[in-house]
């Protein structure tokens, strides 16, 4: 009995979820989105490449630039965590959906906060196995 | 004499959030006989976590999706049983707060999922809107929904602040009495009775010898809990098993339904509890040494084992899920039922085929 009256309620109230993707999710402040990077911080000391528990950065020096490969980033907040310069911040928005696999290359000419998207390139990035 | 017919059940199925096959082999409409078979989820986990203990905790985590703290907290565990450091009280505390949250959650999604196995649409959706309002508490406190990458070998990396303290407070205060009229709504629906009462019955016996854990074994009466061993700060607070005697479905889904109470309660006891201090402690080195870590999932004992050798990567890692142990005893509930009831059988054990094949 006590479900006909919960489900008579229901029919007349407003709907308990929220229409995502129309309107905004509803993310809480702590939320661990995505990474972005402030290059002009960076001191290119490879914490973060090497702390990644699934490879998902890859640091290069003499191009002066971070590269994240998107589809492999398990916001784990480690990256953040070990930076010593606070250069990488985690943002609460997810990162909107690819048609292709992407990397995000954050550069020293570029503004704070802002990438480069390029195609994520063959052996992902790094030296191709023996 | 009638006709022996086997109908494959599964990997893919209506009832089945993930791919499990059982060979059914019928008469008529009654099982006489069933085959498991499982491995459509392997992904050679024990070998992946065993690569590099600093980042396995991550991996862990990702054994299951729904009890990931649990498999991150008995990873982290048994690390620091080798290292042999205490773990802070506070981040004993907030792990036991995130463990019972995470069997909240997990308790609600199997009992909306036996309402939906039985045909009970309605009620799934009122254990989902239940089950929201803790997804989203802990999305509030760890940063994430599901997996809360919040376990380091030594402690905990975030802390709960302040206002996450009243946050958890408040919202376990709403959901007490939600969970009251859910549990009424199980315990007296006729339609649930009629489909869950003397259905897929486990004697007690049976339970043992098949070396059932968690909910299932607690339904059949055996009071076996690891909890009671006081792992993470289950020592400081007050609790009893919850046992029933039926060892049927019915019983199955009270046990969970009655543990969600539990949780909320265990959930108040620890947050008074929580003194100021730190939440981890730094580990040197690498470990060297083995251990067994158990902690008590959502769907019983979960164990593992770990033998490190002084390298970053570990000598072995070994899992023994709560599921596997229970899906197994499938076979002992399922002849002798009708066909229709398979799925309420299969779905009232909790399968998780994440966990079972890793």
């Amino acid at each position: 009995m006590s479900m006909l009256s919960t489900s008579l309620k229901n029919l007349f109230s407003r709907p308990f979820t929220t229409k995502y993707p129309d309107e905004p999710a509803n993310l809480p402040p702590g939320n661990r989105g995505r990474v972005l990077y402030d290059m002009s911080k960076c001191i290119f000391c490879k914490k973060c490449e090497r702390s990644c528990p699934t490879s998902a950065i890859i640091t290069n020096k003499d191009a002066k630039s971070q590269t994240v490969i998107r589809h492999r980033c398990i916001v784990c907040n480690t990256c953040v965590e070990v930076c010593p310069t606070q250069t990488i911040t985690m943002v609460p928005e997810y990162s909107k959906p690819d048609t292709a696999p992407t990397v995000n290359v954050f550069s020293v000419d570029l503004p704070r906060h802002e990438y480069r998207v390029e195609h994520l390139p063959r052996y992902d990035g790094r030296r191709k196995p023996e | 004499m009638s006709k022996v017919t086997t109908i494959p059940f599964g990997p893919q199925h209506a009832a089945f959030l993930e791919p499990l096959n059982v060979k059914l082999t019928l008469e008529e409409e009654k099982v006489v006989g069933a085959v498991l078979n499982q491995g459509y989820n392997h992904r050679g986990m024990e070998y992946a976590l065993s690569l590099d203990y600093k980042k396995s905790q991550y991996l862990a985590e990702r054994v299951c999706g729904i009890c990931s703290f649990h498999h991150s907290s008995a990873y982290c565990q048994g690390l620091e049983t080798i290292y042999g450091i205490e773990v802070p009280e506070r981040a004993r505390l907030i792990r036991t707060i995130m463990m019972e949250c995470q069997r909240l959650t997990s308790h609600l999604l199997a009992l909306g999922h036996i309402a939906e196995a039985v045909g009970y649409e309605n009620l799934f959706m009122q254990c989902f809107r239940e089950r929201e309002h803790v997804m989203t508490l802990v999305n509030r406190i760890s940063g994430n929904r599901v997996h809360y990458s919040m376990n380091v070998v030594g402690g905990v990396k975030r802390d709960l602040s302040e206002e996450g303290t009243k946050d958890v407070l408040v919202t376990m205060r709403d959901l007490r009495p939600k969970l009251e009229e859910l549990q009424r709504v199980f315990a007296r629906d006729s339609t649930l009775s009629k489909r869950t009462r003397g259905v897929g019955k486990l004697p007690k016996q049976a339970a043992m010898e098949w070396g059932n854990v968690g909910p299932v074994s607690r339904a059949s009466g055996i009071p076996q809990d690891t909890r009671l061993d006081g792992f993470a700060a289950y020592s400081m607070v007050q609790f009893a098993p919850v046992v029933r005697e039926e060892g049927d479905c019915y019983a199955r889904m009270m046990v969970r339904m009655d543990e969600c109470l539990q949780a909320v309660d265990i959930i108040e006891q620890c947050l008074p509890l929580l003194q100021d201090g730190p939440v981890a402690v730094q580990v040197k080195g690498h470990p060297k040494g083995e251990a067994f870590s158990r902690v008590e999932a959502p769907r019983g004992e979960l164990l593992y084992y770990i033998r490190a050798k002084g390298t970053l990567g570990l000598d072995r890692i070994k899992l023994r899920t709560p599921a596997l142990m229970n899906v197994a005893s499938l076979l002992v509930m399922l002849p002798g039922c009708q066909l229709a009831d398979v799925p309420t059988i299969t779905v009232s054990v909790d399968p998780c085929i994440c966990c079972t094949d890793r």
